[in-house]
């Protein structure tokens, strides 16, 4: 593909803490006093995007969703080499749930003059949901891969990635447009530079509003979302499982011990 | 040197009675440990191991070591690089691993009592827990508070801050016939008599036994952030420091790394760093209470290293990313030690002749068949020259090439006004510097000094003058 891909990054601003704490009574978390950052998972697919682009050219946007001062998130992202940076922004859009996020982000990413590949992060620190990604690729009506780990080809048209699941590595060739999602182990995120930020401060930030997307009320924010938040808890933490290896034999009789011990038979 | 005797099994009994039975070792494993500490000399062992529990029990030990003519070497966690806490006549390793007491951390008075055990890292938390700071950073948080003090470590602020001297308020000390003397305390002005404290602070443990310490503390800025800047030439890195300084900003952090030490860190801690591709590194740190703040410091220091010719600047804003950065910077004398055989060089200069001093210093390198590496607190002149032995040199020309070098970048800081020891100290590897540097009047006063602390010489003998 000689003139490059277009790449979007969706991205989202989230509080740099790795406690995150929430008011009870409303359900909301605590943004109060806490830094506001790239979500740590984003700037993975940042820098996927942006080694893509080093090497077949291309453009890459940044887009996210939120109030007017998470126009520093996509600063951050200019600042670390994105080309543009796309700020849905309405208080129509508030209060949305994943579903209701990631059809309003599909309408926006069809606004910003087309795409090949759709990099999200696995998932945020704050949420935590993994689902907004895969949601957009179904609001846009393209494949999408989860947990990408390496991706080994790209161009013309295609792309061969590799993913680490359970059972294996698995190794996918899709098509392009392609969402994809990618987790940690992809590849170092660079730092934003101070070049890279000069620039970001005079980067004009491109708005869209319910103006412009002019989607039914009921299908954005709060009204558009199909869940809500009625309890938030502290996870329950799981000890680690044990893991026994050995023949076949070796496993039977440490099964058998084990069973014993816990007085199961 | 005075004629030293050996622990008798009585004597060795008595002390026993005094810290108990278990805190008295001479297993080979305990005297092995004891022997050495992170600098290239060999080992010194004692005679035997002796941990006090408190300063009750120094005193009683030092009495008796006294009285027996036996030498007593003080040590914290053994992390100096001169030598200093080798038990170079034998004797008593005094450790004082287990006085490692946080004892009081003084909010209306900003001050924290410790003994001399505790460690830097630990003074660090317990400290920054409740929104305080003790800015001494030197790079070894393993290091004792102790040791810091003996040796008026400096580290990784003192550019914005200042030397372990300058956090020192009190001090708890056993003198050499085991009287315990208090010198200075919570008082933030003193100016009654001599400053007896400031002797003892970067004695080396030569003067006395420190047993507790009052260290002075300020509020703790709220943020820090820092920049990672690559440079296309070693010199124009330099410059760039000589520059930030002229320009009135106070970074509390300002390092310079070269490639060498760059691309060594990441193959030691396995992890990539921002850039590697560069002849030479700036990390310049700042902090302070208010974003804005930080963020127009930052940006300073920025633009200026990039009109000194800088690729660009790498901002780590994030705590971890800071720490990753900062990982590799401490690291850098346990990375090279691992890898290669080496001394180090501790040089301290003005500021304003960084840039001669690097430059010059390459042919010193090159004239001793040495690989030469600097890794500085550029911001306060203090350059650590790594020496290290190139592959082709055989093991019986090293020493010999080793010290060549050191002595001509020791006489290449004298000639520009510089001194010898930053913040390592003499110990016993760099004690024959120290007449160079300040004459024979000078090193008379000092000698005087210790016989009026020590008459018999007893303890840590041997080191600081030869």
């Amino acid at each position: 593909m000689s003139e490059g891909l277009n790449i979007v990054v969706p991205i989202k601003q989230v509080p740099e803490t790795t406690e995150v704490q929430f008011d009870e009574e409303t359900g909301r978390l605590i943004r109060e006093g806490v830094a506001a950052i790239i979500n740590p998972f984003d700037e993975y697919a940042i820098e996927e995007a942006l080694s893509i682009k080093e090497k077949l050219g291309g453009v890459v946007k940044a887009i996210t969703m939120g109030p007017p001062w998470a126009a520093d998130a996509l600063r951050d992202a200019i600042a670390m080499g994105a080309d543009e940076g796309w700020l849905a922004t309405d208080r129509a859009f508030a209060g949305a749930d994943t579903w209701a996020t990631s059809l309003t982000l599909a309408r926006c990413i069809e606004r910003m003059g087309g795409y090949d590949l759709v990099i999200c992060g696995l998932k945020t620190t704050d949420g935590d949901t993994g689902q907004t990604g895969p949601e957009m690729a179904e609001h846009l009506d393209i494949p999408h891969v989860c947990y990408v780990n390496e991706i080994t080809e790209i161009g013309d048209g295609r792309v061969v990635l590799k993913r680490n699941m359970d059972e294996g590595i698995e190794t996918l060739e899709a098509s392009l447009p392609l969402l994809i999602t990618v987790g940690k182990d992809i590849n170092q995120p660079r730092l934003a530079t101070l070049r890279g930020r000069l620039k970001a401060k005079k980067a004009e930030i491109k708005e869209i509003t319910n103006n412009d997307l002019k989607m039914n009320p009921k299908e954005i924010g709060l009204d558009g979302s199909f869940t809500r938040v009625v309890k938030l808890f502290e996870p329950e933490t799981h000890e680690a499982g044990e893991v026994v290896e050995g023949t076949p034999d070796e496993l039977a009789e440490a099964i058998l011990a084990k069973l014993q011990e816990c007085k199961v038979i | 040197m005075p004629e030293y005797n050996k622990v008798t099994p009585e004597l060795w009994k008595q002390i026993e009675a005094i810290v108990g039975t278990e805190n008295v070792s001479s297993s080979p494993e305990d005297l092995e440990k004891h022997a050495v500490d992170e600098s290239p000399l060999e080992p010194h062992p004692p005679q035997l191991v002796v941990r006090p529990g408190s300063t009750e029990e120094v005193s009683r030990v030092m009495r008796l070591a006294n009285e027996n003519m036996v030498p007593v070497t003080p040590q914290g966690s053994r992390t100096g690089l001169s030598g200093a806490s080798h038990p170079i006549h034998g004797g008593i390793a005094l450790s004082l691993e287990k006085m490692n007491r946080i004892l009081e951390i003084d909010e209306d008075n900003l001050m924290a009592t410790v003994e001399p055990g505790a460690l830097i890292s630990e003074i660090h938390e317990a400290t920054e827990a409740l929104g305080l700071y003790y800015p001494p950073d030197p790079g070894q948080d393993s290091g004792s508070i102790g040791g810091n003090i003996s040796t008026n470590a400096g580290g990784m602020r003192a550019m914005k801050y200042g030397v372990t001297r300058d956090f020192v308020n009190g001090l708890e000390v056993v003198l050499a016939d085991g009287e315990v003397i208090e010198v200075g305390g919570k008082n933030v002005k003193d100016s009654t008599g001599y400053s007896l404290i400031d002797l003892i602070i970067g004695s080396e443990g030569t003067l006395g036994v420190v047993t507790r310490a009052t260290l002075r503390l300020i509020p703790k800025p709220k943020l820090t952030s820092l920049i990672y800047t690559p440079f296309t030439s070693t010199i124009d890195a330099a410059k760039a420091v000589k520059e930030i300084i002229h320009h009135k900003i106070l970074p509390f952090g300002l390092e310079y790394m070269q490639q060498h030490t760059v691309q060594t860190m990441e193959k030691y801690l396995e992890k990539k760093l921002p850039d590697n591709s560069h002849p030479a590194y700036l990390i310049v740190a700042v902090e302070a209470d208010t974003p804005e703040e930080l963020e127009r410091q930052l940006e300073t220091a920025g633009e200026i290293c990039l009109e000194m010719g800088a690729v660009d600047a790498y901002i780590a804003d994030t705590a971890s990313r800071q720490q990753l950065i900062w990982e590799a910077r401490k690291g850098v004398f346990d990375a090279y030690i691992a890898m290669y055989t080496l001394d180090e060089a501790d040089v301290c200069i003005p500021r304003n002749r960084i840039p001669e001093y690097v430059e010059r210093a390459e042919a010193i390198g090159e004239k001793h068949g040495v690989l030469l590496v600097p890794v500085g607190h550029a911001g306060d002149g203090n350059l650590h020259y790594n020496i290290l032995k190139l592959e082709e040199t055989p093991m019986e020309e090293w020493p010999e090439l080793m010290e060549a070098a050191l002595s001509d970048l020791i006489d290449m800081s004298h000639e520009m006004g510089g001194t010898a020891s930053g913040e390592h100290g003499l110990g016993y590897t760099k004690r024959r510097y120290l007449e160079r540097e300040v004459g024979p009047r000078q090193v008379d006063l000092m000698k005087a000094i210790k016989t009026a602390f020590d008459p018999n010489g007893i303890i840590n003998p041997s080191k600081v003058w030869p």
